[in-house]
């Protein structure tokens, strides 16, 4: 019975770590999907020039998935008579310093506003961007991400040292 | 209608006040008084309706106008903006918005419009049977005569032409019509209002949407709107020229007038329309003021 609860409390600590780790994953993705969401809408606006509301709509699962629901709130200022307020657009979204929520928030602000050369310009300046913040969540990811797990197992066996 | 492109309050003001059914234009301008226009006369909007009182009028800003274009490009303007150039854009409806503003210009070409100081709603009604009365002058043995209507800007030329081409279609006339609307306005309701046989090519100038449309929806009759400079006439000689029927408008005041177009010339000559309606705005948009036929003798007042 001992070496059961012992083995659960192991198991807790390290779901802890991974717990921890998930932050930096799905930061990881959400940069990676915005670089997707620019490089996906300066082609579709250049091709196509449909309408932003269309493009949000038909954006593949995973993309949406790893927006973690910004391009569910950015739909919904589209569909509604509102202006675009930051409150909105990053609800249920925690995991954004200030600073990058700031920025991503001039990106939405700014889609749809401009001519299709201008617009394209913007696309491509901000992926610039947001591919060097997908490049320090891929950092911080591999550091700060392995790092949880890692204490997470530390932690775990020396409950397990401690116990025994 | 406009319910997702207007301020919430000026949408409810003349949704609930005054109806939209009411009011043909909406003439916005950057700190100005917001102007409408309702039948032959002209009124401010104010918070209770409509005023003469330019003390109680509500203005427009220029975030305002902004907005409005960017709620009616549906958020992209981009996706507007050879509209935009062309100085208006059209929303899903069919409401054509003309806008004033600044033009840039690159390489002697125009590239966009800014600043956006003044935009004119347009908002388009359907007439029913408002062409009816023509109906047995330009059709002859169930053949349609090339026919061209002819009215200054606001007397219902579109209004005309559309209500024709449902016509047509409620009468089970099977004639295969293409519609080129080079403004998007043609079609206010989904469809329906263009009837069951026709097909539509919006946003194409008239001669590419002539050769194409004839190349590949071999149409018995083309309907079109506003045919103004040499490369339309030229569009609706080739149209001619095949075989097409054609029903199509163009601006102006009078028969006089029209016959003092240089641009219209070619087609005068060479008789190429059958038919000319000349509308007004004596009765309100869409006064049929007569009929006329090739050599310019009036067939029926109105």
């Amino acid at each position: 019975m001992n070496w059961i609860i012992i083995a659960l409390l192991f198991l807790v600590c390290v779901f802890i770590g991974y717990i921890f780790s998930l932050k930096y994953r799905k930061r990881y993705n959400f940069f990676r999907s915005l670089v997707l969401l620019c490089q996906k809408l300066d082609v579709e606006i250049n091709y196509s020039r449909e309408r932003l509301k269309n493009l949000f709509l038909n954006f593949d699962d995973k993309t949406k998935r790893n927006l973690q629901g910004l391009d569910k709130n950015f739909l919904e200022y589209l569909e509604n008579n509102k202006s675009l307020e930051e409150g909105n657009l990053f609800k249920n979204i925690n995991f954004l310093k200030q600073n990058e929520k700031d920025m991503i928030f001039v990106f939405f602000k700014s889609l749809g506003r401009s001519d299709l050369d201008n617009q394209s310009k913007e696309l491509k300046n901000y992926e610039k961007r947001f591919e060097e913040l997908s490049s320090l969540a891929t950092t911080e990811n591999k550091k700060y991400g392995t790092l949880s797990i890692k204490l997470g197992v530390v932690a775990g066996l020396m409950i397990v040292i401690l116990l025994c | 209608m406009l319910k997702n492109i207007l301020p919430d309050n000026i949408y409810e003001i003349i949704s609930e006040r005054i109806s939209f059914n009411a009011i043909n234009e909406i003439r916005m301008r950057a700190d100005k008084p917001i102007v409408l226009a309702i039948g032959l006369q002209r009124f401010f909007l104010s918070e209770r309706g409509t005023t003469g009182n330019l003390k109680e009028a509500m203005s427009a800003s220029k975030i305002m106008l902004e907005d409005i274009i960017f709620r009616a490009s549906e958020c992209s303007i981009y996706s507007v903006n050879e509209q935009i150039k062309k100085g208006f854009i059209v929303t899903n409806e069919g409401v054509r918005i003309g806008i004033g503003g600044d033009m840039i210009e690159e390489n002697g070409h125009i590239k966009t419009m800014t600043n956006f100081n003044s935009i004119n709603i347009r908002i388009p009604h359907e007439v029913k049977n408002c062409s009816l009365p023509v109906f047995p002058m330009i059709l002859e043995e169930d053949t349609l005569l090339n026919t061209l209507v002819l009215s200054p800007p606001g007397a219902g030329k579109t209004t005309f032409l559309r209500d024709f081409i449902c016509q047509l279609s409620e009468r089970n006339y099977a004639f295969n019509v293409l519609v080129l609307d080079e403004r998007g306005e043609f079609d206010i309701n989904n469809g329906k209002s263009l009837g069951n046989y026709s097909d539509k090519i919006s946003f194409a100038r008239k001669k590419v949407g002539f050769e194409n449309g004839i190349r590949a929806l071999s149409p018995n009759l083309i309907v079109t709107d506003e045919l103004g400079d040499e490369e339309d006439v030229e569009a609706v000689r080739y149209c001619a020229n095949c075989g097409v029927n054609i029903l199509a408008s163009a601006h102006c005041d009078s028969i006089e007038s029209f016959l003092k177009k240089p641009s219209f010339k070619k087609l005068i000559d060479e008789k190429i329309f059958k038919r000319y309606v000349l509308l007004s705005m004596r009765k309100g948009a869409g006064t049929i003021e007569g009929v006329y036929n090739e050599n310019f003798s009036r067939l029926g007042r109105y």
